[in-house]
Protein backbone atom coordinates (compact mmCIF):
# COMPACT_ATOMS: atom_id res chain seq x y z
CA UNK A 1 0.00 0.00 0.00
CA UNK A 2 1.26 3.28 -1.00
CA UNK A 3 2.66 5.67 2.29
CA UNK A 4 0.32 8.19 2.94
CA UNK A 5 1.03 11.49 2.34
CA UNK A 6 2.66 13.85 5.12
CA UNK A 7 3.15 17.61 4.90
CA UNK A 8 6.97 16.65 5.85
CA UNK A 9 6.60 14.68 2.91
CA UNK A 10 5.00 17.18 0.31
CA UNK A 11 7.62 19.31 1.58
CA UNK A 12 10.77 17.69 1.24
CA UNK A 13 9.47 16.85 -2.40
CA UNK A 14 8.72 20.55 -2.98
CA UNK A 15 12.43 21.15 -1.69
CA UNK A 16 13.98 18.73 -4.23
CA UNK A 17 11.66 20.89 -6.97
CA UNK A 18 13.30 23.26 -5.85
CA UNK A 19 16.76 22.58 -5.61
CA UNK A 20 16.71 21.21 -8.86
CA UNK A 21 15.77 24.28 -10.61
CA UNK A 22 18.27 26.25 -8.57
CA UNK A 23 20.63 23.79 -10.69
CA UNK A 24 19.66 25.06 -13.90
CA UNK A 25 21.72 27.98 -14.59
CA UNK A 26 25.09 25.78 -13.50
CA UNK A 27 24.01 23.31 -16.14
CA UNK A 28 23.04 26.00 -18.98
CA UNK A 29 26.41 26.87 -18.61
CA UNK A 30 28.10 24.18 -18.67
CA UNK A 31 26.25 23.28 -22.05
CA UNK A 32 26.68 26.34 -23.48
CA UNK A 33 31.35 25.70 -22.63
CA UNK A 34 30.43 22.18 -24.32
CA UNK A 35 28.55 24.02 -26.99
CA UNK A 36 31.80 26.48 -27.66
CA UNK A 37 34.18 23.92 -27.33
CA UNK A 38 32.47 21.22 -30.33
CA UNK A 39 31.50 24.01 -32.51
CA UNK A 40 34.21 25.69 -34.63
CA UNK A 41 33.79 29.09 -35.68
CA UNK A 42 35.34 31.60 -37.88
CA UNK A 43 35.60 34.27 -35.02
CA UNK A 44 39.09 34.97 -34.20
CA UNK A 45 40.14 33.53 -30.95
CA UNK A 46 40.98 35.07 -27.94
CA UNK A 47 39.51 38.67 -28.20
CA UNK A 48 37.98 39.67 -25.13
CA UNK A 49 34.80 42.57 -25.84
CA UNK A 50 35.55 43.83 -22.31
CA UNK A 51 38.62 44.89 -22.96
CA UNK A 52 38.62 47.15 -25.35
CA UNK A 53 36.93 50.32 -26.33
CA UNK A 54 36.92 51.31 -29.84
CA UNK A 55 35.88 54.54 -30.97
CA UNK A 56 35.99 56.40 -34.75
CA UNK A 57 36.34 60.37 -35.08
CA UNK A 58 36.34 62.62 -37.99
CA UNK A 59 38.35 65.50 -38.89
CA UNK A 60 36.71 67.79 -41.38
CA UNK A 61 39.59 69.52 -42.49
CA UNK A 62 41.06 66.47 -43.67
CA UNK A 63 38.30 64.83 -45.47
CA UNK A 64 38.89 65.58 -49.57
CA UNK A 65 35.81 63.50 -50.56
CA UNK A 66 37.19 61.10 -52.81
CA UNK A 67 34.70 58.46 -51.71
CA UNK A 68 37.12 55.92 -50.91
CA UNK A 69 35.90 55.05 -48.09
CA UNK A 70 31.93 54.20 -48.99
CA UNK A 71 33.71 52.03 -51.87
CA UNK A 72 35.32 50.05 -49.47
CA UNK A 73 32.89 49.76 -46.90
CA UNK A 74 30.75 48.11 -49.88
CA UNK A 75 33.40 45.90 -50.78
CA UNK A 76 34.17 45.23 -47.16
CA UNK A 77 30.73 44.18 -46.23
CA UNK A 78 29.02 42.88 -48.96
CA UNK A 79 26.72 46.42 -48.58
CA UNK A 80 24.31 46.16 -52.03
CA UNK A 81 25.63 48.53 -55.02
CA UNK A 82 22.55 50.10 -55.65
CA UNK A 83 22.18 53.93 -53.94
CA UNK A 84 19.85 53.44 -51.07
CA UNK A 85 22.38 50.87 -48.96
CA UNK A 86 24.93 52.79 -47.06
CA UNK A 87 26.68 52.12 -43.88
CA UNK A 88 29.00 55.23 -44.32
CA UNK A 89 28.57 58.09 -46.70
CA UNK A 90 29.89 61.13 -47.38
CA UNK A 91 27.85 64.46 -47.58
CA UNK A 92 28.77 67.68 -49.56
CA UNK A 93 28.05 70.57 -48.11
CA UNK A 94 28.32 74.25 -49.82
CA UNK A 95 27.35 77.54 -48.42
CA UNK A 96 26.78 80.05 -50.47
CA UNK A 97 28.25 83.75 -49.93
CA UNK A 98 25.10 86.32 -48.21
CA UNK A 99 23.02 87.90 -51.20
CA UNK A 100 24.94 91.56 -51.30
CA UNK A 101 22.55 93.86 -49.36
CA UNK A 102 20.55 91.16 -47.29
CA UNK A 103 22.37 92.04 -44.09
CA UNK A 104 22.91 88.20 -43.53
CA UNK A 105 26.38 86.68 -42.78
CA UNK A 106 25.66 83.31 -44.82
CA UNK A 107 23.98 82.36 -47.99
CA UNK A 108 21.90 79.38 -48.88
CA UNK A 109 23.02 75.91 -47.56
CA UNK A 110 23.13 73.14 -49.86
CA UNK A 111 23.44 69.75 -48.83
CA UNK A 112 24.13 66.64 -51.55
CA UNK A 113 25.64 63.16 -51.49
CA UNK A 114 25.20 61.35 -55.15
CA UNK A 115 25.56 57.86 -54.72
CA UNK A 116 26.71 58.09 -51.14
CA UNK A 117 29.57 60.34 -52.68
CA UNK A 118 31.12 56.41 -53.81
CA UNK A 119 31.42 57.99 -57.06
CA UNK A 120 33.54 61.23 -55.66
CA UNK A 121 31.46 64.54 -56.42
CA UNK A 122 31.49 66.08 -59.59
CA UNK A 123 32.60 70.06 -59.44
CA UNK A 124 30.31 71.28 -61.55
CA UNK A 125 26.78 70.33 -60.03
CA UNK A 126 27.85 73.36 -56.74
CA UNK A 127 27.75 77.22 -57.25
CA UNK A 128 30.97 78.63 -58.98
CA UNK A 129 34.04 78.74 -56.89
CA UNK A 130 33.92 82.62 -56.19
CA UNK A 131 29.84 82.22 -55.45
CA UNK A 132 31.10 79.96 -52.16
CA UNK A 133 31.87 81.03 -48.90
CA UNK A 134 32.52 77.77 -47.71
CA UNK A 135 32.33 73.93 -48.59
CA UNK A 136 33.41 70.75 -47.13
CA UNK A 137 32.48 67.27 -46.90
CA UNK A 138 30.97 64.98 -43.89
CA UNK A 139 31.86 61.43 -43.88
CA UNK A 140 28.78 60.15 -42.06
CA UNK A 141 28.59 56.80 -39.64
CA UNK A 142 26.69 55.28 -36.91
CA UNK A 143 27.27 56.82 -34.57
CA UNK A 144 28.03 54.72 -31.47
CA UNK A 145 25.53 56.16 -29.26
CA UNK A 146 26.09 55.52 -25.49
CA UNK A 147 22.01 55.55 -25.21
CA UNK A 148 21.22 53.91 -28.58
CA UNK A 149 17.48 54.66 -29.70
CA UNK A 150 18.03 51.57 -32.06
CA UNK A 151 18.89 48.78 -29.49
CA UNK A 152 15.77 51.03 -26.97
CA UNK A 153 13.30 50.08 -29.82
CA UNK A 154 14.22 46.72 -31.07
CA UNK A 155 11.38 44.07 -29.80
CA UNK A 156 13.34 41.06 -30.05
CA UNK A 157 16.28 42.54 -28.31
CA UNK A 158 18.20 41.92 -32.14
CA UNK A 159 20.60 44.71 -31.94
CA UNK A 160 22.62 45.64 -28.65
CA UNK A 161 25.06 48.42 -27.76
CA UNK A 162 28.27 45.85 -27.20
CA UNK A 163 30.70 45.86 -24.67
CA UNK A 164 33.67 47.33 -26.72
CA UNK A 165 31.59 50.06 -28.06
CA UNK A 166 30.15 48.68 -31.12
CA UNK A 167 26.21 48.41 -31.82
CA UNK A 168 25.75 45.22 -33.85
CA UNK A 169 22.84 43.67 -35.34
CA UNK A 170 21.89 40.01 -34.76
CA UNK A 171 21.01 39.13 -37.97
CA UNK A 172 19.46 35.23 -36.71
CA UNK A 173 17.17 37.04 -34.21
CA UNK A 174 16.55 39.99 -36.53
CA UNK A 175 12.54 39.93 -37.67
CA UNK A 176 13.64 42.67 -40.07
CA UNK A 177 10.50 44.78 -38.67
CA UNK A 178 12.27 48.01 -39.29
CA UNK A 179 11.51 49.98 -36.06
CA UNK A 180 15.08 50.69 -35.89
CA UNK A 181 15.87 52.13 -39.23
CA UNK A 182 12.98 54.75 -38.26
CA UNK A 183 14.76 55.30 -34.36
CA UNK A 184 18.02 55.81 -35.08
CA UNK A 185 17.89 60.15 -35.67
CA UNK A 186 21.14 59.92 -38.09
CA UNK A 187 19.56 57.43 -40.82
CA UNK A 188 22.67 55.09 -40.75
CA UNK A 189 20.58 51.63 -40.72
CA UNK A 190 18.84 49.89 -43.85
CA UNK A 191 16.85 46.98 -44.48
CA UNK A 192 18.87 44.88 -46.69
CA UNK A 193 16.83 43.79 -49.42
CA UNK A 194 18.43 40.45 -49.80
CA UNK A 195 18.46 39.24 -45.99
CA UNK A 196 15.69 40.96 -45.00
CA UNK A 197 17.82 42.35 -42.14
CA UNK A 198 18.64 45.80 -40.47
CA UNK A 199 21.99 46.03 -41.32
CA UNK A 200 24.61 48.86 -40.22
CA UNK A 201 28.03 49.96 -39.83
CA UNK A 202 29.42 47.33 -37.33
CA UNK A 203 32.91 49.13 -37.05
CA UNK A 204 34.26 46.41 -39.17
CA UNK A 205 34.03 43.81 -36.37
CA UNK A 206 35.32 41.10 -38.06
CA UNK A 207 38.20 43.31 -38.53
CA UNK A 208 38.64 44.81 -35.46
CA UNK A 209 38.50 41.95 -33.72
CA UNK A 210 41.51 40.14 -35.72
CA UNK A 211 43.53 43.53 -35.02
CA UNK A 212 42.88 45.24 -38.63
CA UNK A 213 41.51 48.49 -38.76
CA UNK A 214 37.86 49.39 -40.33
CA UNK A 215 37.89 49.26 -43.95
CA UNK A 216 36.83 52.73 -44.28
CA UNK A 217 39.59 53.69 -42.00
CA UNK A 218 42.15 51.69 -43.79
CA UNK A 219 41.34 53.12 -46.93
CA UNK A 220 41.34 56.62 -45.96
CA UNK A 221 43.79 58.42 -47.78
CA UNK A 222 43.97 61.64 -45.83
CA UNK A 223 43.60 60.19 -42.51
CA UNK A 224 40.33 61.91 -42.19
CA UNK A 225 38.96 59.41 -39.95
CA UNK A 226 40.64 58.17 -36.86
CA UNK A 227 39.88 55.80 -35.45
CA UNK A 228 41.55 53.61 -31.88
CA UNK A 229 41.14 52.04 -28.88
CA UNK A 230 40.17 53.77 -25.93
CA UNK A 231 40.83 51.59 -23.36
CA UNK A 232 44.49 50.50 -24.74
CA UNK A 233 45.63 53.82 -26.29
CA UNK A 234 49.51 54.23 -26.54
CA UNK A 235 50.90 58.09 -26.42
CA UNK A 236 51.17 57.62 -30.69
CA UNK A 237 47.95 56.11 -31.03
CA UNK A 238 46.15 58.34 -33.82
CA UNK A 239 42.80 58.33 -31.95
CA UNK A 240 44.84 59.82 -28.44
CA UNK A 241 46.77 62.34 -31.34
CA UNK A 242 43.87 63.58 -32.25
CA UNK A 243 42.28 64.32 -28.85
CA UNK A 244 45.43 65.76 -27.57
CA UNK A 245 45.43 67.83 -30.98
CA UNK A 246 43.54 70.30 -29.37
CA UNK A 247 41.05 70.56 -32.02
CA UNK A 248 37.01 71.64 -30.56
CA UNK A 249 35.15 68.60 -30.68
CA UNK A 250 31.89 68.27 -31.62
CA UNK A 251 29.07 65.37 -31.90
CA UNK A 252 25.91 65.53 -34.31
CA UNK A 253 22.63 66.03 -33.06
CA UNK A 254 23.82 66.27 -28.92
CA UNK A 255 19.81 67.55 -27.87
CA UNK A 256 18.75 64.19 -29.00
CA UNK A 257 19.90 62.69 -25.57
CA UNK A 258 21.84 59.50 -27.68
CA UNK A 259 25.21 60.64 -26.64
CA UNK A 260 27.03 60.15 -29.73
CA UNK A 261 30.35 58.88 -29.30
CA UNK A 262 31.83 59.73 -32.60
CA UNK A 263 33.80 62.97 -32.21
CA UNK A 264 33.99 65.37 -35.52
CA UNK A 265 36.66 68.31 -35.48
CA UNK A 266 35.91 71.17 -37.59
CA UNK A 267 32.64 70.90 -37.86
CA UNK A 268 30.25 73.68 -39.16
CA UNK A 269 26.90 74.98 -37.05
CA UNK A 270 25.06 73.94 -39.97
CA UNK A 271 25.53 70.13 -39.91
CA UNK A 272 22.55 68.29 -39.07
CA UNK B 1 -3.77 16.32 -7.08
CA UNK B 2 -3.50 13.21 -6.01
CA UNK B 3 -5.83 10.32 -6.48
CA UNK B 4 -7.06 8.70 -3.30
CA UNK B 5 -7.84 5.25 -1.97
CA UNK B 6 -10.54 6.28 0.03
CA UNK B 7 -12.30 9.62 0.88
CA UNK B 8 -11.18 8.91 4.84
CA UNK B 9 -7.16 8.97 3.56
CA UNK B 10 -8.21 12.69 1.92
CA UNK B 11 -10.29 14.10 5.19
CA UNK B 12 -6.86 12.68 6.76
CA UNK B 13 -4.20 14.83 4.58
CA UNK B 14 -6.33 17.65 4.32
CA UNK B 15 -6.49 17.40 8.24
CA UNK B 16 -2.58 17.41 8.67
CA UNK B 17 -1.73 20.13 6.27
CA UNK B 18 -4.47 22.38 8.16
CA UNK B 19 -5.31 24.01 5.33
CA UNK B 20 -8.75 24.07 3.23
CA UNK B 21 -8.07 22.14 0.40
CA UNK B 22 -9.41 25.25 -2.46
CA UNK B 23 -5.76 26.64 -0.82
CA UNK B 24 -4.51 23.86 -1.20
CA UNK B 25 -5.30 23.56 -5.02
CA UNK B 26 -4.34 27.07 -5.88
CA UNK B 27 -1.10 26.81 -4.07
CA UNK B 28 -0.07 23.42 -6.40
CA UNK B 29 -1.59 25.29 -9.51
CA UNK B 30 0.90 28.09 -8.71
CA UNK B 31 3.98 26.52 -7.74
CA UNK B 32 2.54 24.35 -11.14
CA UNK B 33 2.55 27.58 -13.44
CA UNK B 34 5.70 28.74 -12.11
CA UNK B 35 7.70 25.69 -12.79
CA UNK B 36 6.01 25.44 -16.00
CA UNK B 37 7.26 28.94 -16.71
CA UNK B 38 10.94 28.10 -15.46
CA UNK B 39 11.43 24.85 -17.57
CA UNK B 40 9.91 27.10 -20.58
CA UNK B 41 12.16 29.72 -20.18
CA UNK B 42 15.09 27.49 -19.34
CA UNK B 43 14.68 25.50 -23.14
CA UNK B 44 13.64 28.49 -25.22
CA UNK B 45 16.54 31.14 -24.22
CA UNK B 46 19.68 30.77 -26.39
CA UNK B 47 23.07 29.28 -24.08
CA UNK B 48 24.88 32.82 -24.01
CA UNK B 49 21.83 35.02 -23.06
CA UNK B 50 23.25 37.35 -20.65
CA UNK B 51 27.17 36.61 -21.58
CA UNK B 52 27.62 40.21 -21.85
CA UNK B 53 23.95 42.35 -21.64
CA UNK B 54 20.56 40.97 -22.34
CA UNK B 55 21.19 39.66 -25.91
CA UNK B 56 23.07 37.02 -27.49
CA UNK B 57 26.69 36.77 -26.69
CA UNK B 58 27.41 34.21 -29.12
CA UNK B 59 26.12 37.08 -31.81
CA UNK B 60 29.57 38.81 -31.61
CA UNK B 61 31.15 36.28 -32.52
CA UNK B 62 28.97 35.78 -35.68
CA UNK B 63 29.28 38.75 -36.55
CA UNK B 64 32.75 38.66 -36.51
CA UNK B 65 33.26 35.73 -38.23
CA UNK B 66 32.98 36.93 -41.64
CA UNK B 67 36.68 37.24 -43.17
CA UNK B 68 38.17 40.66 -43.99
CA UNK B 69 38.31 41.67 -47.81
CA UNK B 70 41.01 44.27 -47.34
CA UNK B 71 43.90 42.71 -46.67
CA UNK B 72 45.70 45.75 -44.66
CA UNK B 73 48.35 47.79 -44.79
CA UNK B 74 50.68 45.23 -42.58
CA UNK B 75 50.06 42.16 -44.92
CA UNK B 76 51.43 44.16 -47.77
CA UNK B 77 54.82 45.00 -45.51
CA UNK B 78 55.37 41.51 -45.34
CA UNK B 79 56.89 40.99 -49.24
CA UNK B 80 56.88 44.41 -50.61
CA UNK B 81 58.71 46.35 -47.53
CA UNK B 82 60.72 48.03 -49.51
CA UNK B 83 58.60 49.56 -51.50
CA UNK B 84 56.66 50.76 -48.18
CA UNK B 85 59.88 52.46 -46.86
CA UNK B 86 60.26 54.31 -50.27
CA UNK B 87 56.24 56.02 -50.35
CA UNK B 88 57.19 56.48 -46.04
CA UNK B 89 59.02 59.23 -47.17
CA UNK B 90 56.89 61.32 -49.47
CA UNK B 91 53.39 63.29 -48.90
CA UNK B 92 51.62 59.47 -49.92
CA UNK B 93 52.53 57.86 -47.15
CA UNK B 94 49.22 58.41 -45.45
CA UNK B 95 47.92 56.26 -48.62
CA UNK B 96 46.94 52.34 -47.78
CA UNK B 97 48.11 50.18 -50.66
CA UNK B 98 44.70 49.35 -51.31
CA UNK B 99 43.53 52.68 -51.75
CA UNK B 100 45.11 52.66 -55.08
CA UNK B 101 45.80 49.41 -56.18
CA UNK B 102 42.56 47.97 -54.97
CA UNK B 103 41.14 45.05 -52.52
CA UNK B 104 44.34 42.82 -51.89
CA UNK B 105 43.15 39.86 -49.46
CA UNK B 106 42.89 37.17 -52.55
CA UNK B 107 46.48 38.57 -53.93
CA UNK B 108 47.66 37.71 -50.26
CA UNK B 109 46.69 34.47 -50.37
CA UNK B 110 47.82 33.75 -53.44
CA UNK B 111 50.10 36.59 -54.96
CA UNK B 112 49.73 35.23 -58.71
CA UNK B 113 46.40 37.36 -58.39
CA UNK B 114 47.27 40.65 -59.97
CA UNK B 115 45.53 43.54 -59.35
CA UNK B 116 43.57 45.89 -61.88
CA UNK B 117 45.58 47.99 -63.83
CA UNK B 118 45.36 51.84 -62.85
CA UNK B 119 44.25 55.10 -64.91
CA UNK B 120 44.35 58.90 -64.61
CA UNK B 121 40.62 58.46 -62.71
CA UNK B 122 42.71 56.68 -59.62
CA UNK B 123 44.71 60.11 -59.28
CA UNK B 124 42.28 62.59 -60.76
CA UNK B 125 39.58 60.81 -57.54
CA UNK B 126 41.51 63.12 -55.15
CA UNK B 127 43.54 65.39 -57.10
CA UNK B 128 40.22 67.08 -58.87
CA UNK B 129 39.62 70.28 -58.38
CA UNK B 130 37.21 71.12 -56.05
CA UNK B 131 35.81 74.10 -54.49
CA UNK B 132 34.95 71.82 -51.91
CA UNK B 133 38.30 70.30 -51.40
CA UNK B 134 40.45 71.33 -48.34
CA UNK B 135 43.16 73.83 -49.44
CA UNK B 136 46.25 71.42 -48.24
CA UNK B 137 45.25 68.97 -50.81
CA UNK B 138 47.50 69.74 -54.42
CA UNK B 139 44.72 69.54 -57.00
CA UNK B 140 44.40 69.63 -60.79
CA UNK B 141 41.87 70.68 -63.35
CA UNK B 142 42.58 67.36 -65.73
CA UNK B 143 41.46 69.51 -68.98
CA UNK B 144 43.82 72.08 -68.57
CA UNK B 145 46.92 70.64 -66.79
CA UNK B 146 48.60 68.98 -69.88
CA UNK B 147 46.25 68.25 -71.74
CA UNK B 148 46.61 64.54 -73.98
CA UNK B 149 49.07 63.64 -71.40
CA UNK B 150 48.99 60.52 -69.21
CA UNK B 151 49.27 61.62 -65.20
CA UNK B 152 51.84 59.14 -64.79
CA UNK B 153 54.13 60.27 -67.72
CA UNK B 154 55.39 63.20 -65.22
CA UNK B 155 54.38 61.97 -61.98
CA UNK B 156 55.47 58.68 -59.72
CA UNK B 157 52.72 57.75 -57.96
CA UNK B 158 55.03 56.51 -55.00
CA UNK B 159 56.71 59.37 -55.19
CA UNK B 160 54.93 61.87 -55.48
CA UNK B 161 56.90 65.05 -54.76
CA UNK B 162 59.59 64.40 -57.41
CA UNK B 163 57.75 66.69 -59.88
CA UNK B 164 59.55 67.54 -62.59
Amino acid sequence: MKKPSTRRHVLGHLGGALAGLLTLPAARQAKAAVQKFFVSSQAPKGYDPTKHKWLMAIDIERCIGCGLCVEACKTENNVPRSSYYFRTWIERYVITKPKPGSGETRGEVMVDSPNGGMNGFSPNSVPRADNILKSFFVPKLCNLCEHSPCAQVCPVGATFDTPDGAVLVDPNYCIGCGFCIQACPYGCRFLNPQTKTAEKCTLCYHRITRGLKPACVEICPSEARIFGDLKNATADDPIQRFFESGKALTMLKPHLGTAPRVQYAGLDKEVR
Amino acid sequence: MPRWKTDATKIQFMRRLNMPPQIVRLVLLTIGIVAAYLVARYILTPSSFGQYGFYRGNALEEVAARSPVYAGKKSCDECHSEELQLLAKFEHKTLSCEACHGVGQAHVENPDVKFVKMTDHDCLRCHEASPSRPKWLRQITFKEHYKGQRCTDCHVPHQPNEVP
